[in-house]
């Protein structure tokens, strides 16, 4: 209504305007001569002026001139059919705005340019010392109860050489598939060859909640476990997992379903099935080779629990709980007691007692995180920490030395937790603290009914780091860890220089 | 006995929460910004939350597991674009595991699609750039034809979404509209000239020549009032955050304390742009409150620049409360002796 009675004003306000305009009429831009003739007239006319004055005054002709333009162009657009119109609201834009501005494509054109999938790439240098005799991969895997056997091959060392490691090159590939999935894949590629890390899909508009998921991918139980060892706060992973689970974390293939509750908290539960082909042999094992009886997959599944109060501002916390039962089958090299209770390798490299039963392991994570309005993660704070609990429970199930144990049954019972702080102390700029156990629960009940009662080892130490962007992290971390080994207990000092960059695409991390 | 206890307690509090989502529609904005628009044209008609606060730079936010819960419940999901979110945006739709606002659906409303955008990178974008955003500067909410143009977006979406309310969130989108034109060029200057032709003659200057017509003397007010003494007048900037709001008030943007988009000042290049301060005098150094003022003091000691912290978003600063108090408030700030 009241723009309908300003467009009925606007002739007369149009002249009112441009009268100053009609007096001269003309265009200094487009016939210079008569602008120079004109400039000749007001000098004339007002010689007393100093020069700024006669350029300012012509400087204004100029700018009246232009507006009484863009007034009679105005004019001539029709009004606008409704007062609310997004092409309407504004007046068309004219060409400087156009080489200035530009109005996006719409919902449809944008898709145009991600049908690609987006692809990124991490590349993960670090340098390793530590001051033990044999390597510290060779004092973890020599702790009592937590040493594992690899189904009759040959052991081989994990975890970091002295000097230069490269961390496998990470490629990755997201995009959505369709309007129903959405996939993407890592492909890991070492010095050795490449190898499969995931490769999944994801439902992406189940109702109620819901989301299916399948392929090879990083089971949700606990924290650290799926996010990619790129996105962790220390160099290595902790102690606990790589006791328990490896190298690779619990990582297989099969299918998770989850689901986010209607509640008024946070509130997401998920079950998986995985198929356990031995991916993480420390725990969940599997040959199905004679005289191991054969168990049909899935042979492990997971289940978990996450939640998450409504903290206010920046606070975030999330706790979880989270079991799991699989398949686990060991094959040991053969041994002889000498002197009784005393078990040795006969070292011929031949697997010679066999063992079958399930793995169940249960524990807790927490995550706690503020985020602080300054930038540049200064002041950012993260406290998290896991626990969990381990128990094999195991029937021999042949034995070329001593069959009159076949039937007997093993119990190893193993557990551990970490603590970690980081802190953003200036900007890009973040310093860490790692306090961890285990073997605080380290018992063996063996099948010749002899037993096993370790102490707990632990680890600790700091790290800082320095994120010069989003993309690349400088970092140096000291590990300081009392070990429980078999002769005593073994101090061992550890040091790690990190330089990790990624490329491509910017991922974004989950909470 | 246990089980059908808990199985009695799951349906209760599935059918309260059921209850508490039917009703009012749900909006979820990236920024309070938006968040300040969207309400002004849902009106009473919608719920709206947003995840950032306005207090935090917003590039850098975690999807913590509330904004997760916002987001399940959400009806529309609006966002600033040009890669703004892209650290956070996406595990809180995937998370969410909420259809209908899916990026490409109705319910998800990209607000740069409906904006005039600076900055767009006319050569190849490299990350040794620092954090340039390849589709443009994402700022664009500082501009307030912007926000007028956002408004009209929101109302049109909503009126996507929410048939029945389509008259209501148009009405409530022109009165947005015609007060942040108010606001902006005063009443008197409106009724002898269209606020369409007002913007477009704020775009390339023209409208100082229209101020100064003898027709229009003494009628111009609002924000563009208080900002004439400031025209033409070069500042310098922390973040490359303030062009758009330059760009419309004539200003000029002379150099950023940062030496690049995200990375924090270094002292080789506090040396350079002091230089250029003095040579260009300088006497207006902008900046959020979340940045430290450390390098914008030490910057003001050595060429007699004014610091002017003022927040850049909604809900930044106690005064900021809505899309127009933001405004009001920057042009105060900048304007103050």
């Amino acid at each position: 209504m009241r723009k309908k009675s300003l467009l009925c004003l606007w002739p007369l306000v149009a002249a009112l305007s441009v009268t100053p305009c009609i007096a001269q009429p003309v265009a200094p831009d487009t016939k210079p001569e008569s602008v120079e003739a004109l400039r000749a007239e007001v000098a004339g006319l007002r010689h007393q002026l100093d020069t700024q004055r006669r350029e300012f005054d012509a400087r204004l002709r100029e700018m009246e001139a232009k507006f009484a333009a863009i007034e009679t162009a105005a004019a001539k657009v029709p009004a606008p059919a409704g007062q609310v119109s997004a092409a309407a609201a504004v007046a068309p834009p004219r060409p400087e705005l156009a080489e200035r501005s530009r109005v996006l494509p719409g919902r449809l054109g944008g898709a145009v340019q991600s049908m690609n999938p987006d692809v990124s790439a991490i590349i993960d240098l670090n340098y390793h010392a530590d001051d033990s005799k044999e390597g510290i991969s060779h004092v973890l895997e020599a702790l009592p109860g937590f040493d594992h056997t690899h189904g009759g091959e040959e052991e081989h060392h994990h975890g970091p050489d002295e000097g230069f490691n490269m961390s496998h090159l990470e490629l990755q590939f997201s995009a959505e598939v369709d309007p129903y999935f959405k996939g993407s894949a890592i492909a890991a590629v070492s010095e050795d060859g490449a190898e499969m890390e995931t490769a999944e899909i994801e439902t992406t508009s189940l109702p109620g909640g819901l989301k299916l998921r399948g392929g090879k991918f990083f089971s949700d139980f606990g924290y650290i476990n799926a996010q990619h060892s790129h996105a962790w706060d220390f160099v290595d992973r902790p102690l606990v997992y790589q006791l328990l689970l490896g190298d690779h974390g619990l990582n297989d293939k099969g299918l998770q379903l989850s689901w986010l509750a209607p509640t008024p908290f946070y509130l997401l539960a998920g079950i998986e099935a995985f198929q356990s082909g031995g991916e993480s042999e420390m725990s969940f094992a599997y040959s199905g080779e004679e005289p191991l009886p054969r168990h049909d997959g899935p042979r492990l599944w997971v289940g978990w629990l996450k939640f998450g109060p409504n903290l206010p501002g920046n606070h975030g916390l999330q706790f979880g709980v989270f079991g799991a039962t699989g398949k686990h089958q060991e094959a040991h090299d053969g041994q002889t007691e000498n002197p009784p209770g005393v078990w040795t390798p006969d070292g011929d490299g031949i697997a010679d007692h066999w063992l079958d039963g399930d793995t169940t392991f249960w524990g807790g994570d927490f995550v706690y995180k503020y985020n602080s309005p300054k930038p540049y993660g200064q002041g950012d704070f993260t406290l998290q920490g896991e626990y969990f609990n381990r128990r094999k429970d195991l029937e021999m199930v042949g034995n070329d030395f001593n069959p009159a144990l076949v039937g007997n049954r093993s119990i190893a019972n193993q557990d551990g937790y970490y603590v970690q702080a980081v802190y953003g102390v200036l900007p890009r700029w973040r310093a860490g603290l790692r306090w961890e156990q285990v073997g605080l629960t380290n018992h063996i009940d063996y099948p010749d009914g002899s037993e096993f009662s370790g102490d707990a080892s632990y680890r600790f130490g700091p790290m800082i780091d320095w994120s010069l962007s989003e993309f690349s992290r400088l970092r140096l971390q000291l590990n300081r860890g009392e070990y429980e080994t078999d002769a005593d207990r073994d101090g061992v000092t550890e040091l790690y220089l990190q330089w990790v960059v990624s490329l491509g695409a910017h991922g974004a991390h989950k909470f | 006995m246990k089980h059908t206890i808990l199985l009695r307690t799951l349906a209760v509090l599935t059918v309260t929460c059921l209850a508490a989502t039917a009703g009012t529609l749900k909006i979820v904005t990236t920024t309070s910004d938006l968040a300040a628009i969207a309400k002004a044209v849902a009106g009473d008609k919608a719920e709206v939350h947003s995840i950032c606060t306005g207090k935090e730079d917003p590039h850098m936010l975690q999807a913590k597991p509330s904004f997760i819960l916002q987001a399940r419940d959400a009806d529309l999901w609006i966002r600033l674009g040009l890669e703004l979110e892209i650290g956070w945006e996406a595990p809180i739709l995937d998370g969410s595991r909420n259809a209908r606002i899916r990026e490409g659906t109705p319910g998800h409303l990209d607000a740069a699609e409906s904006a005039l955008i600076l900055d767009i990178p006319t050569v190849k974008v490299t990350r040794a750039m620092g954090d340039v955003h390849p589709q443009g500067n994402p700022h664009y909410w500082l501009d307030p034809l912007n926000g007028r143009r956002i408004a009209v977006a929101i109302a049109e979406r909503l009126a996507e979404i929410a048939p029945d309310g389509a008259a209501s969130f148009r009405a409530n989108a022109a009165a947005f509209q015609q007060a942040l034109d108010e606001r902006m060029f005063g009443a008197e200057l409106l009724r002898t000239v269209p606020a369409d032709n007002l913007w477009a003659m704020t775009e390339d200057g023209t409208i100082v020549a229209v101020l100064a017509a003898p027709a229009n003397q003494g009628k111009s007010g609002g924000w563009l009032a208080a900002m004439q003494p400031l025209r033409g007048q070069k500042i310098v900037t922390y973040h490359r955050s303030w062009v758009y709001f330059a760009h419309r008030f004539g200003l000029r943007v002379a150099a950023e304390i940062e030496p690049k988009p995200g990375v924090p000042p270094t002292a080789v290049h506090l040396r350079e742009i002091a230089e250029t301060a003095r040579q260009q005098k300088i006497r207006i150094i902008l900046q959020e409150p979340f940045y430290s003022r450390k390098a914008a003091d030490r910057l003001a000691g050595e060429t007699g620049a004014r610091v002017v912290v003022v927040a850049n978003s909604v809900g930044g600063q106690p005064e900021a409360t809505d899309y127009f108090a933001l405004m009001d408030l920057i042009v105060k700030r900048l304007t103050e002796k």
